[in-house]
């Protein structure tokens, strides 16, 4: 009888753990029955949602902790609501939110990246919040602009989430470039090979760059200098598919080239920069090993958490990539935007109380509680305006926001745009490009191919 | 066995269904689905639009594919190499007399292949880096500056380079396996050979290989289907590049599915692999029966196989002339 006991037990436990496994590696975090005020809202019951503002990465980045802080409160306000959250890292998050949408079993609340949208959107699985961003009480705060990576045909669907930050930004030493002859960072790539003639005296790469990821070259550097060979209206017109135009433009293949001739012509960048990940580069930045770092902001969070109370937290400064001599289009570029956005589930519409409960956690998450969190706290900017007392900060923070928000123009980020399986091959054949493995036009072709198999040509 | 305790059949079925419905749900079900969904264009999400064999002909068309099965047949080769015929040569070492703790040996051997693929990817990682790495470091310090390299930004070399940590990884693994196969031969034959004064590779080459024939044979499957599916380390070491100078067919079928949300295609490219690796497992099976058997076995196979034939055909005779004769009767 004993063993019959044992066998069964055995038995389940093995089911169970296949279960349990069957269930993913993901960390679930479900909020206990918050006390607190109760909330305004009919619904009772659970909401799933996922996100990646994991603890970890809100300990460096203001707008996971200001997301979490925000999640927290509105749980707390609304205690008969059990929220299950799923919460892994951003790289784990695309690869199981894709593979949710593939089955048709996406959470009640996710957040959408901007180029999932149009297919998304088309196939039905998210729902339509026009209408509720328009009645929403933080309708007239709104920046409206960053709600152009979730717009389908002129509806909107996601609220545009986290904190506005930039993709693209050359931070550097202004004591070391000083050294080098130069007061502040230098306006044109030709002054930049100038100075590198110094810093390879003195053993120091000029810029630190990390692609190891393939991503990295497009979203931190051609996303905003191809700006300053094709304009503006050139990429609005690859985000619309209207055929005005293509990767094969003269334009963006010269931009292109002119990548290449920096990477591969030139020595101002470290030797490794295809092998080596983004954060490996920022820590050549940390220990000095490098002049300057080309990254995005979320590389900024984790050097101002890294160097504060050092000196060189007090001579990091902030610029736009230099001019191209050849570009025919330079304005102070960088490329920013709201990447992700709360989206919400079209089947939660089937019950109209817990479709009211998601749309008031995706306004509450991206309103101005959140906004006045992040700006107060941080000096970050979200969906939703918000007023704060800049000169509270210290310089850094200073720095990056006027970097961010006022001194210079704003651009896209290509890839919160289009389609994954066009930048997948953009960036793969950009990492041979830079190695000189391949020309520019012929990158330019298999994107352009891509891109048409995207739009159905 | 004694009726009183052989249990019911309907215990033992109960028993027996559960690793069978793990197989059939780990294994056969997403094989399957992955055969229906390869006929489809499917882009992520519930939309599903049957498109016959266009993911099949794209599939024979896709130059990135067939590169990357060449890496994959490249990591085999190497590996098969490396992983298998080192993991002899330390068996056969293990194995001698001469050597003293052979425990610790063993288990200084196999310890590699308990960390996780991922682990080892970052281990060999910092041992290539261009900066700190240790094998630059070597090079500068024996004099050698000028050979310093991007080790995992040379496209000519990658697929070497990323080959080692799976060699190293699993030596100990194969070293495990061999040694409970050449435990198994007994000693009187090694001495006897060595009485005729059969040297240390002879008697590897003409006892203990033929001797382990079918354990060689299980380790080259086991090599050939691991390396089929490489994937890990790989994408921890380069994710597939430059380019796609690394890039193997399992990391391609994921980059297809999630990256650029072509799940229809993504599918095909996992049949596809699935095909393939069986093809190259049987066709080195075949290989490899065929060069570890000498001539005078495969002609007495042959002369057996021929005697079994006329000795059915005896038999069919016989039985169809007894036929005839109780007919007439």
């Amino acid at each position: 009888m004993k063993k019959k006991l044992l066998s069964a037990l055995l038995s389940v436990a093995m089911v169970a753990t296949m279960l349990v496994g069957c269930g993913g590696g993901a960390a679930t975090e479900t909020a206990g029955e918050a006390s607190g005020e109760a909330g305004s809202l009919a619904y009772s019951g659970n909401i799933s949602m996922m996100h990646f503002s994991t603890s970890e990465e809100s300990e460096g980045n203001g707008g996971s902790d200001g997301f979490r802080t925000c999640i927290a409160n509105w749980k707390e306000a609304n205690p008969n609501i059990t929220l299950d959250e799923t919460v892994l890292a951003n790289g784990d998050y695309k690869t199981q939110i894709a593979t949710m949408a593939a089955a048709d079993d996406l959470p009640d609340v996710f957040l959408l990246q901007g180029m999932n949208s149009i297919s998304w959107a088309e196939q039905g699985l998210v729902y339509d919040l026009t209408d509720s961003i328009a009645s929403s009480p933080y309708s007239s705060l709104y920046n409206m602009d960053y709600l152009v990576p979730f717009t389908v045909d002129g509806k909107y669907y996601a609220y545009p989430a986290l904190t506005g930050g930039t993709c693209t930004v050359v931070v550097y030493d202004e004591a070391m470039w000083k050294e080098a002859g130069f007061d502040t960072f230098p306006a044109t790539w030709a002054e930049v090979e100038a100075a590198d003639e110094y810093f390879d005296g003195i053993g120091v790469d000029t810029l630190g760059f990390g692609n190891q990821g393939q991503w990295n070259l497009n979203s931190c550097f051609v996303s905003c200098l191809g700006y300053q060979y094709t304009g503006t209206q050139w990429f609005s017109d690859i985000i619309a598919g209207n055929g005005n135009a293509s990767f094969t433009d003269p334009e963006f293949v010269a931009a292109l080239a002119e990548t290449q001739r920096l990477f591969h012509d030139t020595d101002l960048f470290n030797e490794d920069f295809n092998a080596l990940t983004n954060e490996d580069a920022r820590e050549r930045y940390i220990s000095g090993e490098a002049a300057a770092y080309i990254c995005g902001n979320w590389d900024v969070s984790y050097i101002q958490a890294t160097l504060e109370g050092t000196d060189k937290y007090n001579t990091t400064k902030f610029a736009v990539l230099p001019q191209a001599a050849d570009a025919t289009k330079y304005e102070k570029f960088q490329n920013i935007g709201l990447g992700y956005g709360v989206a919400i589930n079209a089947k939660v519409a089937e019950d109209p109380d817990k479709l009211a409960a998601c749309i008031d956690l995706a306004q509450y998450l991206t309103g101005t509680e959140f906004s006045n969190y992040v700006g107060e706290k941080y000096a970050l900017g979200g969906f939703c305006g918000s007023d704060f007392d800049l000169s509270a900060f210290d310089q850094f923070t200073q720095d990056f926001y006027n970097f961010s928000y006022v001194d210079n123009k704003g651009c896209e980020i290509y890839d919160s745009y289009v389609d994954g399986s066009v930048w997948s091959v953009l960036n793969t054949e950009m990492q041979e490009m830079v190695n000189g493995d391949k020309d520019p036009a012929t990158v330019a072709a298999d994107t352009q191919a891509a891109y048409d198999a995207y739009l159905g040509k | 066995m004694l009726k009183s305790i052989r249990p019911k059949n309907s215990v033992i079925a109960a028993y027996l269904i559960i690793p069978v419905a793990l197989y059939i749900f780990t294994v056969f079900a997403p094989l399957v689905a992955a055969l229906f969904y390869s006929f489809f264009e499917w882009k992520g999400g519930p939309t599903k639009t049957f498109n016959g064999l266009t993911n099949y002909t794209q599939l024979f068309n896709d130059e990135t594919f067939w590169t990357s099965f060449q890496h994959n047949l490249f990591l085999v080769a190497v590996c098969i190499v490396g992983q298998i015929g080192i993991a002899f040569i330390m068996v056969l070492l293990v194995n001698s007399k001469l050597t003293k703790w052979k425990g610790i040996h063993r288990t200084f051997g196999f310890f590699p292949s308990t960390i996780s693929a991922v682990c080892i990817g970052y281990i060999w990682l910092m041992i290539y880096d261009y900066n700190k790495g240790l094998l630059n470091w070597i090079l500068e310090a024996v004099g050698r500056e000028d050979a310093k390299k991007v080790w995992l930004n040379e496209p000519g070399i990658i697929m070497l380079l990323v080959s080692i940590p799976l060699i190293w990884q699993y030596i100990g693994y194969y070293m495990v396996i061999l040694l409970s196969a050449v435990s198994s031969i007994s000693t009187e034959v090694l001495e006897s050979a060595e009485i005729d004064g059969a040297t240390g590779i002879q008697r590897a080459r003409y006892i203990v290989l033929p001797l382990i024939k079918n354990t060689l044979l299980v380790c080259v499957t086991l090599c050939i289907a691991g390396n089929m599916k490489a994937f890990d380390n790989i994408y921890v070491m380069t994710k597939g590049g430059p380019g796609y100078s690394s890039m193997v067919m399992a990391m391609y079928g994921y980059k297809v599915s999630f990256e650029q949300s072509n799940l229809g295609y993504g599918s095909c490219i996992s049949v596809g692999i699935f095909v393939l690796a069986l093809a190259v497992i049987g066709g080195s099976q075949l290989l490899l029966n065929y060069f570890t058997t000498d001539k005078y076995d495969r002609d007495e196979q042959k002369r057996l196989k021929q005697i079994e034939k006329e000795r059915k055909q005896a038999i069919r005779l016989r039985a169809k002339a007894a036929k005839g004769g109780s007919a007439n009767v």
